[in-house]
């Protein structure tokens, strides 16, 4: 009984949420392109080689970097590796199983992975110690603590500040001191929910009940796309997409500048 | 022999134009601002704007005569397989007869064949027969064809022409399920007959011409008794 | 393969194609007998086959929808299809890619005729040589087609890139892997006309000019490849089921 009693809450929330937006409107109060409060706290994880904690709204993410050598890629023998994880764990929201990374954990790593990737953010050459022999590999994991909402922007706006404060921990390896790394771009990522006519930047969790449609789209420092990502069930119309990729460009310029001043 | 495809029929792809007119929208349509569009792969009769499909699933609907096996039996009637995504049921209040004092199992068991219509689809898609009809019955003797349900109508023909065809050259009984299962019971050589019959006008289905050339098979296969 | 080798020459490609030509493609339909609808694919030198099952009964019975059909999408490689042998089953890739392209015919499907059934899609990558998702995609949608299955339109894909700072149709496996951006992207096209997009992802770097420029190349060759997927399902309906 308490399953359909939640249940039905859920569809007269569902129904108000709605009918606000319907009024141009959205329940808590923001503008259509405006993102909840971002704050980003580095450094919270010390044992880690580099850390940090988001909160987007009420969403919390925890991102954690751990380096050790390893062997690099035959394909790219001279290059660092990075592996990024995510783990969607049950007490971050009663929708989350235990077990093994499901197809919507995975996506949000292998996005937020392209995001860092793509914009070149670390210099992979740079982390090359014998080539063909060994490389720095750096893991990327993120922790969803608590989902309301856009789990993905917040994961990846943890994985850039958590890159940037990361340590090389070359001395416990033998390989003399250790280093900062250094990130040489910063990727913001920005995800709208597209519902109907309407496009709603940082979608809190009562939105995303709504619809699974969203957009995904990462820029660089220089503006560039890096990473875009259709999601959801719909049908994306070309003038749509392009609204969005200016929506996004400009919405990561001023995240970028906050991540510049922590 | 080479045959063609009738000439008045079109092929069509999902969402090719059938009609700006959405009064008329045939079967395998589907209407979206005002246009109709095929929603299947097949033919196209133009005459109707309905697309005749190639291939599928059979979907019941209400008043199919169809001819099911029993899957599974239930103490308040029988869970009946009907050659479609969907299983059916049929209650025992739904038998001819009242069966007082037997059980349903005793009535009929898993694996017989029975020819029933279907009376009740609810919005899940749970579908319920009758076999308080005419031409509904148990199927104990003869034996079950399958062809993909599409071409049913050809062997139907019009107005029931091809069926009755092949029962009075061939003096067979035949019911056919609009689900595709075929049931044709007489002697073991007709039942032959018609079951090569039948399988010429499911592969040739969409040609000109059937009724003569399964008219003068018929003739060929009697020649060679 | 050089990385700072030239991708593009006079205007030619390595492997000979102007920057908005297509690698030949090969599509035949129903090519498998226990599937309700099937379709072998060519794209380059990609070799895919496409399965569909249904609609049919799902279980177990907590997987299904009351109100519509469940569309279920398995993306699979072949051990073989790659230079390095890949190891069998799902990876992180192939989830992500059955992910979005499952999500990719959502909207195109006519779900809500098949209340609590599924239609299971089923791609095999027997070769890979870049582009297998859309290659995927399109033999999917002409399988989904030849299956009867009820849909609003086709579903046509096709990647389109940066290499050498052109904007390229329909990437092969050299300028995949060494090039500047990779943009998969999938078209719901009715009556021969692009409506829509339904797939879209992007790696890489590229500004919003390019972008528009890469979706314009997109609509060309979905296009052309739409063309293709109509031509086997006409020459499938035409075929020996029907013609003695």
């Amino acid at each position: 009984m308490k399953t359909l009693s939640n249940e039905i809450i859920a569809d007269i929330k569902k129904d108000f949420v709605y009918r606000k937006l319907k009024n141009n409107e959205r329940v808590d109060g923001r503008k259509f392109d405006e993102f909840r409060s971002i704050e980003i706290i580095p450094g919270i994880i010390p044992r880690a080689e580099g850390s940090a904690m988001v909160k987007l709204g009420d969403t919390e993410v925890v991102v954690g970097i751990k380096m050790q050598p390893g062997e690099p890629f035959p394909d790219t023998p001279d290059k660092g590796v990075i592996i990024t994880n995510a783990e969607l764990v049950p007490l971050a929201s009663p929708t989350f199983e235990p077990g093994p990374p499901d197809e919507n954990s995975i996506e949000l790593a292998r996005v937020v992975d392209r995001g860092i990737r793509e914009s070149g953010a670390i210099d992979l050459e740079k982390l090359c110690i014998t080539e063909g022999e060994n490389v720095w590999i750096i893991f990327i994991d993120i922790h969803a603590l608590d989902d309301d909402g856009n789990l993905l922007d917040a994961s990846s706006l943890a994985a850039i500040a958590a890159l940037m404060n990361t340590t090389i921990p070359s001395e416990k390896f033998g390989y003399g001191d250790d280093e900062i790394l250094p990130v040489r771009n910063i990727p913001v990522s920005v995800t709208s929910l597209v519902l109907d006519e309407a496009i709603l930047v940082d979608p809190s969790s009562d939105e995303e009940k709504l619809t699974p449609n969203r957009v995904t789209i990462t820029s660089d420092s220089d503006d560039n796309l890096v990473s875009m990502q259709k999601s959801g069930a719909f049908l994306l119309s070309e003038e749509k997409l392009y609204e969005l990729v200016d929506l996004s460009v400009e919405k990561a310029r001023g995240i970028r500048e906050m991540l510049r001043d922590v | 022999m080479k045959e063609t495809i009738s000439p008045e029929r079109k092929i069509v792809l999902p969402g090719d134009l059938v009609s700006t007119n959405p009064r008329n929208a045939g079967s395998g349509t589907y209407i979206e601002n005002g246009k109709v569009y095929a929603k299947i792969f097949g033919l196209l009769d133009e005459k109707s704007n309905r697309v005749i499909p190639l291939k599928g699933k059979y979907i019941p609907e209400v008043g199919n005569l169809i001819i099911g096996i029993i899957e599974d039996v239930q103490s308040n009637g029988w869970v009946v397989d009907i050659n479609s995504p969907y299983e059916a049921f049929l209650p025992v209040s739904e038998y001819p007869k009242a069966i007082t004092g037997k059980q349903p199992k005793e009535i009929m068991d898993t694996g017989d064949v029975i020819a029933a219509k279907v009376v009740n689809i609810d919005p899940m898609m749970r579908v319920y027969l009758s076999m308080k009809d005419r031409s509904a019955r148990i199927l104990h003797r003869g034996r079950l064809i399958e062809i993909l349900h599409t071409r049913v109508p050809r062997v139907i023909g019009r107005k029931g022409s091809m069926v009755s065809l092949l029962k009075k050259e061939l003096g067979v009984k035949i019911i056919v399920g609009q689900n595709g299962r075929i049931w044709v019971d007489g002697p073991e050589t007709m039942i032959n007959f018609a079951t090569d019959c039948i399988q010429i006008i499911e592969k040739e289905a969409h040609t000109d011409g059937l009724t003569e050339r399964i008219t003068s098979h018929i003739k060929k296969l009697k020649r060679g008794v | 393969m050089e990385e700072n080798q030239k991708f593009i020459v006079n205007g030619k490609r390595i492997d000979g194609r102007k920057i908005d030509e297509l690698r030949p493609i090969k599509i035949e339909a129903g090519v498998l007998k226990r599937s309700d609808g099937s379709c072998y694919l060519e794209m380059g030198n990609n070799k895919i086959i496409a399965a569909v099952y249904g609609p049919r009964a799902l279980h177990p019975r907590h997987l299904q929808d009351p109100n519509k059909a469940v569309i279920r999408y398995r993306y699979n490689m072949a051990p073989f299809s790659v230079e390095e042998r890949k190891r069998p089953g799902p990876d992180r890739r192939s989830v992500e890619i059955s992910k979005v392209s499952r999500e990719a015919f959502e909207p195109v499907v006519i779900k809500e005729l098949f209340p609590r059934s599924s239609i299971d899609i089923f791609i095999e990558v027997l070769q890979a040589d870049a582009g297998t998702r859309v290659a995927g995609l399109n033999a999917a949608s002409v399988a989904l087609a030849d299956a009867g299955v009820p849909m609003k339109g086709m579903v046509t894909a096709v990647a389109v890139g940066k290499v050498d700072d052109h904007i390229v149709l329909d990437l092969f496996k050299d300028e995949d892997n060494y090039g500047q951006a990779d943009i998969p992207i999938a078209m719901f096209i009715r009556d021969g006309k692009i409506e829509g997009i339904t797939l879209l992802q992007m790696d890489g770097q590229i500004t919003k000019d390019e972008l528009k420029e890469a979706i314009k190349l997109a609509k060309k060759g979905c296009l052309e490849i739409y063309r293709l997927q109509k031509e086997a399902l006409f020459k499938r309906c035409r075929g020996e089921d029907f013609v003695e």
